[in-house]
């Protein structure tokens, strides 16, 4: 409680010193803007209903590529960690495009789909696959030999195997992929607005960006970090809830 | 009649390496048989062989004189660790045996309460195995080996992790269980008062290969002062001494002084 206090303090502390520089030195607020003008700037924005059209599309966006990436991403991994010819017929290509930087495919992504949603979306997605895909295969393949042995002896069939033992024992390696990909799809949707959205926060920036507009960009900041933060809360209090068999008491 | 009969069963894991090395060995329906030697001797090997986890490369094993192809519903298993599923409560784990094969009954669960009761564990079944202790973890796991009613027990050194007045206490639920079913059993351990506290007949193995073997002529039901009578200190002794490699000698029954 008190380090919360403390935290919280110097957080005060230093906008309290950025706020007395940037009025003594006279800094222009196009290249640092004043907390105060910045924290007005947001809730005005949030006020007068700006913000919340920007906020709803980057939310919308988030959820569906972290779902839709987080499915498919599960879905492969389990199939590879099944399927031993799959598997080593296409790692050396999984290992190849965990390189690529997905990012860069946000272009071809706006000629195939074109501008908005569903371009942000499939990049988002795409971010959000491959830590589920790896996290699925070594969660699945970590399980502890006696216990697959017991199963064995128990004569299970593999879906019963894969069911009962395979998932529930990879869940918390699996989970935490998950939380991996949260922190990735917001990236995934910033970034992917700035390329191809009209709506959204990442759009709102490069609208910003244009009429030099700091005190908006950094208000919008604040935005996508309090935005990243709700997800992050959100998936651990999943996360503690999909586990509190594993742990309990 | 013989239960269990191993008939010159080798496993190798490669040409010339044997693990276990013609082994004979033949257990009666109902006995209770212990297979001691020290660690890395093959005795797990030999269990799994016998649980038809592993095929032999050579020989036979058979279970009511048909071969073992592949694990038996007849067959309980005890491993070294009690893995147990940690997301499953006590109860759960108890019914994982019948759970896989079709949907739970309301008489199962009650069978998995009794069987909880039988090995002390009343009450804590709805507790998850990281809230147990480890000698509670065992009694689950032993629970759960004989909720199908196995005619063959296989246990493999499932005491050895467990302080000495736990394993007592388990070792008499175990007897007592296996003699109220007339359970045959198999039992792997390195502690030699353990093997002549519970077993009918002791085999010594060393090497992969069987060279010596123990008839226990304690009477039934052993309790503790069966633990501290001279005929069992002789046996303990004979049972050292041959695992020690010396030739084999029968234990005359005035060995006590
Ligand atoms: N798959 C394997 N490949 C090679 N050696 C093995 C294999 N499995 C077991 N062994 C060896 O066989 C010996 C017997 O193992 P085990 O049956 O586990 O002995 P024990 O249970 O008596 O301690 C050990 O020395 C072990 O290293
Ligand atoms: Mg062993």
């Amino acid at each position: 409680m008190t380090a919360r206090i403390g935290s919280a303090l110097l957080l005060v502390l230093l906008l309290a010193a950025w706020e007395l520089y940037g009025r003594l030195s006279g800094i222009p607020s196009l290249v640092v803007p004043l907390p105060s003008a910045v924290l007005r700037t947001l809730w005005d924005g949030l006020t007068s209903g700006f913000l919340l059209p920007h906020l709803a599309m980057t939310s919308a966006e988030m959820t569906l590529g972290l779902a839709i990436g987080c499915a498919v991403g599960f879905l492969t991994g389990v199939l590879l960690a099944e399927v031993e010819g799959l598997r080593r017929l296409l790692y050396p290509y999984i290992i190849a495009s965990q390189v690529v930087p997905k990012l860069a495919l946000g272009p071809l992504f706006i000629v195939w789909f074109g501008f908005g949603m569903t371009s942000t979306v499939v990049i988002t997605a795409l971010i959000c696959f491959f830590p589920l895909l790896e996290n699925t295969m070594t969660g699945l393949g970590q399980v502890d030999p006696n216990k697959r042995e017991l199963f064995r002896m128990l004569r299970a069939t593999r879906l019963q195997t894969l069911l009962r033992l395979k998932i529930p024992a990879g869940l918390p390696v699996i989970l935490a992929g998950v939380r991996v990909s949260v922190v990735l799809a917001l990236v995934g949707a910033v970034v992917g607005e700035f390329i191809g959205g009209r709506t959204g926060l990442g759009a709102s920036i490069i609208a910003a960006q244009g009429m030099m507009d700091s005190t908006m960009m950094f208000a919008l900041f604040i935005v996508i970090t309090a935005l990243g933060m709700a997800f992050y809360q959100a998936v651990t209090a999943i996360e503690r809830w999909l586990l509190r068999r594993h742990w309990t008491n | 009649m013989s239960f269990v009969s191993i008939d010159r069963a080798s496993y190798d894991v490669q040409p010339g390496q044997s693990i276990v090395d013609h082994i004979d060995w033949t257990i009666p329906a109902g006995e209770f048989h212990c297979l001691v030697g020290r660690s890395g001797c093959g005795k797990t090997t030999l269990l799994k062989l016998a649980a038809g986890l592993l095929q032999p490369t050579a020989g036979a094993i058979r279970i009511r004189g048909s071969a073992v192809r592949e694990p038996s519903p007849e067959v309980g298993f005890v491993f070294q660790t009690p893995t147990l599923l940690d997301w499953q409560t006590a109860l759960d784990n108890v019914l994982l045996p019948l759970s896989l094969a079709r949907r739970p009954l309301p008489q199962d669960r009650r069978k998995a309460e009794e069987l909880l009761d039988l090995v002390g564990l009343s009450g804590l079944e709805g507790r998850h195995p990281r809230a147990l202790s480890g000698g509670q973890q065992s009694r689950v796991a032993i629970a759960r080996a004989l909720i199908t009613e196995p005619a063959l027990l296989l246990l493999d050194e499932p005491f050895a992790a467990l302080d000495a007045i736990t394993r007592e206490e388990l070792q008499d639920d175990l007897l007592r269980l296996c003699a109220l079913r007339g359970t045959t059993v198999l039992f792997v351990t390195h502690d030699i008062a353990e093997a002549i506290y519970l077993a009918d007949r002791v085999a010594v193995m060393e090497n992969g290969r069987l060279h010596h073997a123990l008839a226990v002529d304690l009477p039934r039901p052993r309790g503790r002062d069966a633990r501290y009578s001279p005929r069992f200190t002789a046996l303990c002794r004979a049972l050292r001494r041959a695992m020690d490699g010396a030739p084999a000698e029968p234990v005359p029954l005035d060995a006590a002084s």
